[in-house]
């Protein structure tokens, strides 16, 4: 390795080898600087407000009225987060938020398993087996664009779209979270495929097996930990989403959330951030379980 | 492994430590979350049917008139915009956190690692919560502005930076550290000139990562009133002209694909 | 090169009369540029173990691909168990003729050990069975059997992944077991391997030739090895064939020179 005190000096004087990392570097200093300007300069930032006295008292104020220390225009009394049955309430629909966030992921699951592996290179020009064919080809590109897409919209975008012909309640943000997720977790395992070790698939070809039958006792056995895996983590941040996309979708705690937000009633708001951290909290160790189990074989 | 000499046992027990129990206990949860929507109401609203027809319609063609394009391009330029400032800020505000997180500033002592400790929650719990819930927090403390945008993107993002800066700073080799420790550098010079430069690469790797993210979450701040491509799309949808939608969708879609290159090329030029 | 009637090799088949189990002529593989193996004949009969030598790059995993069937020859006619190997059908007829163990084993980690072996049965099998099998192993038995001749009859529901690389090699060698293939090739089976093990894998792998009566193919560079197990040993260096004759006379000048770092690729 090289001695480090010069790869510093190196790095900043641009004597390494990644030219491009640094013009983007430099490039994206340019950017951000044009950004900030752009937004101070703009009418309404809000940046201006930093320096009034006002400004913080307003956010100290509603920082006190979340905590249940001063009472909000409501006069509520008690704040939400000390009533027991306030908690029952929101653990509903608490319950019904996590209902979403595995259904959002279970479908996304299922969308990726019957599209992986045409979506992925070394199946659909017949590397591992078959002859290449256009039709297959012609699917394969087809997929990696609808991931792509798919991927680059974000679930509330997909939401706002669902909401116009499903009605409310969970399943327009199901199936937008679904959509979202589908891209990421198929692209990923699209290329868990063509990234493999073709040695075991190569072997089942010469112990006789077929096309199907390489698919079924090699490719897919092998590609079945990454693909569980990827789809656990997304659960990790579609549990996050779940809330956000409830706003428009009408369902589980982000319909709440958006309600109590707008009647003022922010001891519930902080009843339902507690809620929130606490299904966070529980799919983390959830996930990573079923991430341990899914490793050791 | 249960191994009795009765086959029957041995098969049953065979069948709870398989794989094939866990799968079953994945499609039961998927099958029960399927419990939960609502399925003797009507799914698809009164006119939802027509609505999904006029959106696949929107399709051909798009709106493709020079002035909604020229309006699509600013909405772009808002989206990125807010996207730049609040990634830099999460740099700003990450950095020092990650590094004190890492544990790897000052002299080794109980209350450095408890200071890390305490650093660290505060990165999860920063990173716990979704950039939109922060905004509308940021909204109702401060009204609606960009600084709500901004901040509703750098905290969050702050807290992954920062995660990541410190796995990445104490995943350093320590070989090189000790050259510079015995060669008598203080404990800050071996953070500058030691690890910094070798965990650089992978920073910079994740962070244009999550600047393709932040594109994202700036596309939907349009919730909290910032101008952008969020809120073209819901101005769009509102007035049903759902070929205005796809040519947004379309270049939102550009958008990340554009990040998503330069973040790759700028990834594949560290890893050389 | 001809048919070798090696009688310390021989088994109860009358190898004279039948067709040669592998008849190549004037085989050869090119990649690009690079000639991996130069036109060879080659041919080996029933009850014959033919080792491999020649340092590596001297094309012996090439002509082992070319004899599995694997990759077809640039140049020449390969005719596996009397039927030219185009013609063989790659699934059944393939792997009833010939079977390859790779020195990487080239087991899938996830499957539990037993499937694993299965995979030998794959070419009889229809795709349904196959799937069938998978939710739940047919012909366990006779894994069973297979799995305790070897030694690890305990591991057949582990995933193969929990093995150690010697017990997964036993799993490899289990899952041809199954294949029961006419020709067995093997690419370095025991390279990596201390002599008492090596011993041990190449007992097992010549008693199962012995079962089938048919013939063996393995590369390796151990002179004493080849003399104790085999019955031929073909030489190749940079793809070119330097010599095939009976195993028990090759020395250890023959072997040196073979390897001679010094010499230059003849043409």
């Amino acid at each position: 390795m090289r001695n480090h005190a010069s790869a510093w000096r190196d790095f900043v004087q641009g004597r390494t080898g990644f030219t491009f990392a640094r013009a983007s570097l430099y490039g994206f200093f340019v950017l951000a600087v044009v950004s900030w300007l752009y937004i101070l300069v703009g009418a309404d930032s809000g940046f201006g407000d930093l320096l009034s006295s006002r400004a913080w008292n307003n956010a100290g104020g509603f920082l006190r009225q979340l905590l249940g220390l001063e009472d909000g225009l409501t006069g509520e009394g008690r704040p939400a987060f000390l009533q027991l049955d306030r908690w029952g309430e929101t653990g509903r629909l608490a319950y019904e938020t996590l209902m979403m966030s595995v259904l959002a992921i279970g479908l996304a699951g299922l969308g990726v398993l019957l599209t992986f592996l045409p979506a992925a290179r070394n199946v659909s020009n017949g590397e591992l087996g078959g002859r290449p064919s256009a039709v297959m080809g012609a699917i394969y590109h087809v997929l990696r664009i609808f991931f792509a897409f798919t991927r680059a919209v974000p679930e509330l975008v997909w939401a706002m779209v669902i909401v116009f012909f499903l009605s409310p309640g969970i399943l327009p943000g199901a199936i937008a979270l679904a959509l979202h997720n589908y891209g990421i977790v198929g692209k990923l395992s699209a290329e868990v495929v063509e990234n493999m070790d073709p040695g075991p698939a190569r072997a089942l070809r010469s112990a006789g097996a077929g096309n199907l039958q390489m698919l079924a006792y090699g490719i897919i056995p092998q590609s079945m930990p990454h693909f569980l895996t990827y789809l656990l983590y997304r659960w990790e941040v579609v549990i996050r989403t779940t809330v956000v996309v409830g706003f428009v979708s009408a369902g589980g705690l982000g319909r709440e959330f958006r309600l109590s937000l707008s009647f003022f009633q922010y001891t519930d708001v902080a009843l339902i951030i507690l809620w929130y951290l606490i299904l966070v909290l529980g799919v983390d160790l959830i996930s990573a379980f079923l991430r341990r189990m899914v490793r050791t074989g | 492994m249960i191994w009795t000499g009765n086959p029957k046992i041995r098969s049953l027990a065979r069948f709870f430590e398989a794989r094939w129990f866990l799968s079953i206990v994945l499609v039961g949860v998927f099958l029960w979350s399927l419990t939960g929507v609502d399925w003797n109401g009507s799914i698809v609203h009164s006119g939802g049917g027509s609505s999904f027809k006029d959106f696949s319609l929107g399709l051909f063609p798009p709106e493709l008139s020079p002035g909604f394009m020229k309006l699509a391009i600013i909405a772009s330029w808002q989206t990125v915009v807010h996207a730049v400032a609040g990634m830099t800020l999460a740099v700003i505000i990450g950095l020092p956190l990650g590094v004190v997180a890492s544990g790897s500033l000052g002299n080794p002592s109980r209350s450095r690692l408890a200071i890390a400790v305490v650093v660290r929650f505060v990165l999860a719990f920063m990173r716990s919560i979704h950039e939109l819930v922060w905004a509308v927090l940021f909204v109702a403390a401060f009204g609606l502005s960009s600084l709500a945008a901004v901040m509703a993107i750098a905290v969050p993002y702050a807290g992954m930076l920062g995660r990541i800066y410190s796995e990445v700073l104490n995943d350093v080799p320590e070989g090189p550290l000790d050259g510079l420790r015995s060669a008598g550098g203080s404990s800050f010079s071996v953070l500058v000139y030691g690890r910094m430069p070798m965990a650089i690469t992978d920073m910079l790797s994740y962070s244009f990562y999550r600047f393709e993210c932040a594109i994202r979450a700036a596309a939907i701040m349009s919730f909290v009133g910032i101008r952008g491509l969020g809120f073209e799309i819901q101005l769009s949808l509102n007035d049903l002209l759902f070929g205005e939608v796809w040519t947004l969708l379309f270049f939102l879609f550009g958008l990340v694909l554009l990040v998503d290159y330069w973040s790759t090329r700028v990834r594949r030029s560290l890893d050389s | 090169m001809r048919l070798t009637n090696d009688i310390a090799g021989q088994e109860s088949n009358c190898s004279n009369a039948e067709a040669p189990l592998v008849d190549g002529r004037g085989i050869g593989k090119s990649f690009g540029t690079l000639m991996a193996l130069a036109p060879l004949d080659i041919s080996i009969g029933a009850g014959e173990r033919v080792a491999l030598a020649g340092p590596s790059g001297s094309g012996k995993s090439t002509l082992l691909y070319l004899l599995a069937g694997l990759v077809p020859p640039d140049r020449g006619e390969l005719i596996l168990d009397s039927q030219p190997v185009a013609g063989l059908q790659p699934g059944k007829e393939l792997s009833e003729a010939v079977g390859l163990i790779q020195q990487q084993l080239d087991l899938v980690p996830q499957l539990p050990v037993i499937q694993n072996v299965l995979a030998g049965r794959l070419g009889q099998w229809g795709i349904l069975r196959s799937l069938a099998s998978l939710f739940s192993a047919r012909e366990r038995k006779s894994v069973e059997v297979v799995l305790s001749r070897l030694g690890v009859a305990d591991k057949i529901d582990e995933p193969t992944s929990h093995l150690s690389g010697g017990e997964q090699q036993r799993v490899a060698i289990a899952r041809l077991m199954i294949q029961a293939p006419k020709v067995l090739l093997a690419d370095e089976p025991v390279s990596s391997l201390d002599p008492a093990r090596a011993e041990e894998i190449l007992r097992l792998l010549t008693g199962l030739v012995a079962d089938t009566g048919g013939a063996m193919v393995a590369s390796l560079h151990s002179p004493d090895l080849i003399r104790e197990h085999f019955t031929r040993v073909i030489g190749l260096r940079h793809g070119i064939l330097q010599f095939d004759i009976p195993a028990r006379e090759l020395t250890s000048t023959v072997l040196e020179a073979l390897y001679d770092l010094d010499r230059e690729p003849e043409d």
